[in-house]
């Protein structure tokens, strides 16, 4: 042992609590925060033609591509060589969120005191596929090494704490688009159970040949051809989603810890659920949404009328969309009519386990800056929602509330309060 | 094989294929005269010495030894290497 240990940190009314206090972002909008909040916050759309190669001929045209992205701007050659696209953007983001939180080695306390999870469902598709190509093609002898780790889903959260000696509690969450949510909801619990810090979100990186084709089998796959029709949830145009690259990484720490070493706490991870009611059954995710909607309530110590912003997971399959509107409906009572509803990732598209992880940076930004970002594309919603169309709407949102569904039935909901916010048993 | 006699992996080449195949920057000085500290001290982990393995296996057309996928420093591999090379095992 190197010296006395920091005693554990505990809030006076004895619980821990895990607050966000960095943000990275790597998405179609552009890489870093302050591109992608100005483009979201202006309702900017990055949905466009698929350009990747290999990927012109597919019956996929529109997606939310992240361009310009140059991962050796902040990572090691060593790490590049051995990783995917997917991965390049994980580590390019958690050093995005570290920077953004002022998290330098000096605050490592001890390796074992910061932990890394994420969610993935795609994994390296890329690297995947080049090497299965040079198997096939060529021989065995003709694939490299990294192959063994490159395409696993796990791969981005092995790395991240590779790169950064990051030793604490680590783990992957495999659990469809809503996994975005339920790692973050992992990484809280870590810190509530002793881990000062954990690196936690999302990454994606479906947009390549092998990639898509897994992901034409499915039904809610938007196939139109102009970007500015591709995805319109809550609207009569409704025609599936369109996918995206990219993601994000928090930085999530203990609220006592964050406050010891300077950091600004930003929001609190208050509550979290979920339930999985089946691949593609939308008429029963209605359900399943409202119950993980309650339970992250009551987690959180919220009433529904204290919910200032809803990030919708906005499918954009009319089934699902009025399965949506429904559970808000549901859980919220009357407040969801009035609750301003938001779905940002119509201007970069559905990043997949990556994309309710953008939505809670969104929320974060959006209760920073007092701004309700717009749903880009979306114009005469069908729904009896009040979905925040056109243009940005100036408001002091305090409590969000960010769902996610996935296309195998999983469906989450997460609640963030603005700042350091202790459960609201005495509110 | 006796026309195998010529073939010997330098230090310089040995560099090369570390940034090839593992991106693992590494001056060739550098390596010649740090030969003997561990791979980990220039960031090459074991799947990346796998690599170069399986590159000089291609390149050269035979089977290397199974120890040099363990082997701990740029010394003791190039040793292993070159020694096998000249008897074409």
């Amino acid at each position: 042992m190197s010296g006395p240990q920091r005693a554990r940190h505990h809030q006076q009314d004895g619980r821990r609590r895990a607050v966000v206090t960095g943000l990275g972002v790597v998405s179609p909008h552009g890489i870093g925060v302050e591109t992608f909040w100005k483009a979201v916050a202006d309702g900017t759309s990055s949905l466009g033609p698929v350009t990747r190669e290999g990927c012109e001929d597919m019956p996929l045209r529109v997606a939310g591509e992240v361009r310009g992205f140059d991962a050796a701007e902040t990572v090691e050659g060593r790490y590049l060589v051995q990783t995917d696209r997917f991965t390049h953007f994980a580590l390019s983001a958690t050093q995005l969120a570290l920077d953004d939180a002022r998290f330098g080695r000096a605050d490592v306390e001890s390796p074992f005191s910061v932990g890394v999870v994420t969610a993935a469902g795609s994994g390296g598709g890329e690297f995947g596929q080049r090497e299965l190509q040079n198997l096939w093609g060529q021989g065995s002898r003709y694939v490299g090494p990294y192959q063994s780790i490159a395409w696993f889903y796990a791969a981005s959260t092995g790395q991240i704490s590779i790169r950064n000696d990051f030793k604490g509690p680590c783990g992957v969450v495999a659990a469809d688009e809503a996994g975005g949510l339920d790692a973050l909801a992992h990484a809280a619990l870590s810190v509530r159970n002793g881990t000062d810090t954990v690196v936690c979100g999302a990454t994606e990186a479906p947009l390549a040949p092998y990639s898509i084709v897994c992901q034409l089998g499915y039904p809610e796959l938007s196939r139109a051809t102009e970007a500015d029709r591709a995805y319109r949830p809550f609207t009569s145009a409704a025609c599936g989603f369109a996918p995206a690259e990219g993601g994000a990484v928090l930085v999530v720490e203990e609220a006592e810890a964050a406050r010891d070493r300077g950091a600004e706490v930003r929001a609190t991870v208050a509550g979290h659920a979920a339930t999985f009611t089946g691949p593609s059954r939308w008429a029963e995710s209605r359900q399943g949404l409202a119950h993980a909607i309650e339970g992250a309530l009551a987690e959180a110590g919220c009433r529904p009328e204290e919910v200032d912003v809803v990030f919708a997971d906005a499918l954009g399959v009319p089934e699902a969309d009025r399965a949506e509107a429904l559970a808000l409906a549901d859980a919220l009572g009357a407040h969801a009519r009035r609750v301003p509803v938001t779905a940002p990732k119509t201007g970069t598209g559905r990043a997949y386990c990556a994309a309710p992880v953008l939505d809670v940076a969104t929320a974060v930004l959006a209760m920073e800056h007092g701004l309700i970002p717009p749903t880009p594309h979306v114009v005469d919603v069908c729904h009896d929602l009040d979905v925040v169309a056109g243009r940005a709407r100036p408001a002091e949102p305090r409590t969000a509330l960010i769902l996610g569904r996935g296309l195998m039935g999983s469906n989450s909901a997460l609640v963030l309060r603005q700042g350091d916010a202790a459960p609201s048993a005495d509110r | 094989m006796t026309d195998q006699l010529d073939y010997q992996v330098t230090v310089e080449e040995l560099a090369a294929l570390m940034k090839r195949t593992a991106g693992v920057h590494v001056d060739p000085v550098t390596l010649r005269q740090q030969a003997d500290d561990g791979f980990d001290t220039f960031g090459l982990d074991s799947l990346g010495l796998l690599g170069i393995v399986a590159e000089l296996e291609k390149r050269y057309g035979l089977g290397l030894p199974e120890q040099a996928e363990r082997c701990k420093t740029p010394a003791d591999f190039l040793a292993l290497i070159n020694g096998a090379l000249k008897t074409g095992v």
